[in-house]
């Protein structure tokens, strides 16, 4: 399943996120700047998934509560559709 | 090409006027080479004291002394300081400028504002049915003319529901006692007609556009206000991206054939994304700087179509620039307050 941002959303390297058509700006930790970058680059939920258990070194289910609750995040702001 | 530019409104405090971020935004421009004219009203106008952005400063008579009188002094001023150009930036005067344009024109002084019967088609009272014509989307609203009317009103918006004024104002009110309060308060002011709106869930946009000739969009700058004071008005704003509002912009300057520089006021409605017109200013915004941040320079625009220059649209205004206004102090001494006073002009 592809996650996909509603609109036009630039991150800075500190996490600082911006959405172009509505002025709202919000601010990322590492891992929601880690999950943002990977759906930037169009990857799957499963192979989010793997990234995060990889690159954090938690077992699937902290990563796949981490993926869920950064999801159900954009989901709440409107900024991603599925 | 040196030219000599008047601004009006040039009061700016926790409610300012638009005349300053006017001037700034015409001293911005690199290739810009003139004088600045600042028209104010009274001694007391805060912008008329600021001479880094003022090179002439004139009183002029208030708009409900008659048109004679500010064509009289407007002949004084041009007399010894050749005027190219008038921006005029309030409500309140515009219909005096209306009425003077041929004047003016004949004296070799250019604007670039819409006619009366183009502004009032956007007044609140007369918004609702341009809306319906032009099938433009506005929240409900039902214009009082008299006092039998106000309970049907109410009956046919129900609560909760904005009280407006026919100038300026609005309060949201959740009960007839506090509506009862706001309408009898508009009534005493202004007299009628008052207006009663359904407010729309959702978040409000601003845009700042220039049409031309024929209502074309050549310049536009969309943002969200982030701070307000307690009148509403903006202290901080971001520009945004946003196609849709760019698309409704057009549409509505197109349908008014508007040309000149306005303010148009826009709610997103949360459920349906659907949008909404609040209302359109005749004029540019007080927070018309943060334009030039933007690269839209929106009072160049309008001084070269007024030259009757030769425009092309602007590109899309940049994203994400921000302005956050803070009021600072000007010290100057007494004989500028002494020329004002004695002779309603002052020259930096």
């Amino acid at each position: 399943m592809e996650l996909q941002f509603k609109s036009e959303l630039t991150i800075s390297e500190s996490g600082f996120l911006f959405d172009h058509s509505t002025g709202l700006t919000y601010t990322l930790n590492s891992t929601g700047q880690f999950i943002f970058r990977k759906i930037q680059d169009k990857q799957n939920a499963m192979h989010i998934l793997n990234f995060v258990m990889q690159e954090f070194d938690v077992s699937e289910e902290t990563a796949h509560k981490d993926l869920d609750d950064f999801v159900r995040q954009l989901k709440e702001f409107d900024l991603v559709s599925r | 090409m040196n030219l000599n530019i008047a601004i009006t409104g040039l009061h700016a405090t926790d409610n300012p006027a638009p005349g300053i971020g006017v001037i700034r935004c015409l001293l911005h421009d690199e290739n810009w080479n003139g004088k600045i004219i600042g028209l104010g009203y009274d001694v007391y106008d805060t912008g008329i004291y600021d001479k880094g952005l003022l090179d002439h400063t004139y009183l002029i008579p208030y708009p409900n002394q008659g048109v004679d009188q500010l064509l009289e002094r407007i002949q004084y001023i041009h007399h010894h300081i050749p005027i190219d150009v008038i921006i005029p930036t309030l409500d309140s005067e515009l219909a005096i400028f209306q009425r003077i344009k041929q004047n003016l024109k004949d004296m070799g002084i250019s604007m670039f504002i819409p006619s009366k019967e183009i502004v009032n088609k956007r007044s609140k009272q007369n918004l609702v049915s341009f809306c319906e014509e032009a099938k433009i989307s506005t929240p409900k609203t039902v214009v009082i003319h008299e006092q039998g009317q106000f309970q049907k009103a109410i009956d046919e918006i129900g609560f909760p529901l904005f009280v407006k004024g026919v100038f300026y104002d609005a309060y949201k009110c959740k009960n007839i006692s506090d509506t009862s309060h706001y309408f009898d308060e508009f009534r005493k002011k202004w007299g009628f007609p008052v207006l009663l709106q359904k407010p729309v869930n959702g978040k409000e946009y601003n845009v700042c556009c220039v049409g031309g000739v024929d209502g074309e969009l050549l310049g536009s700058v969309s943002i969200r206000k982030v701070g307000l004071t307690d009148k509403g008005k903006a202290w901080s704003a971001i520009t945004i991206r946003n196609e849709k509002l760019t698309e409704f912009s057009k549409k509505i300057l197109k349908k008014l054939k508007w040309n000149g520089p306005c303010e148009l006021e826009i709610m997103v409605e949360e459920r349906t994304g659907e949008l909404f017109l609040l209302e359109i200013n005749p004029r540019f915004p007080a927070w018309i700087y943060l334009c030039t941040g933007a690269d839209q320079n929106l009072p160049k625009l309008v001084v070269d179509l007024a030259l009757g220059k030769k425009v092309s649209a602007l590109p899309p205004a940049k994203s994400g620039i921000t302005f956050v206004r803070h009021a600072t102090d000007m010290v100057c001494p007494l004989d500028y307050i002494e020329n004002l006073t004695i002779k309603g002009e002052l020259h930096y």
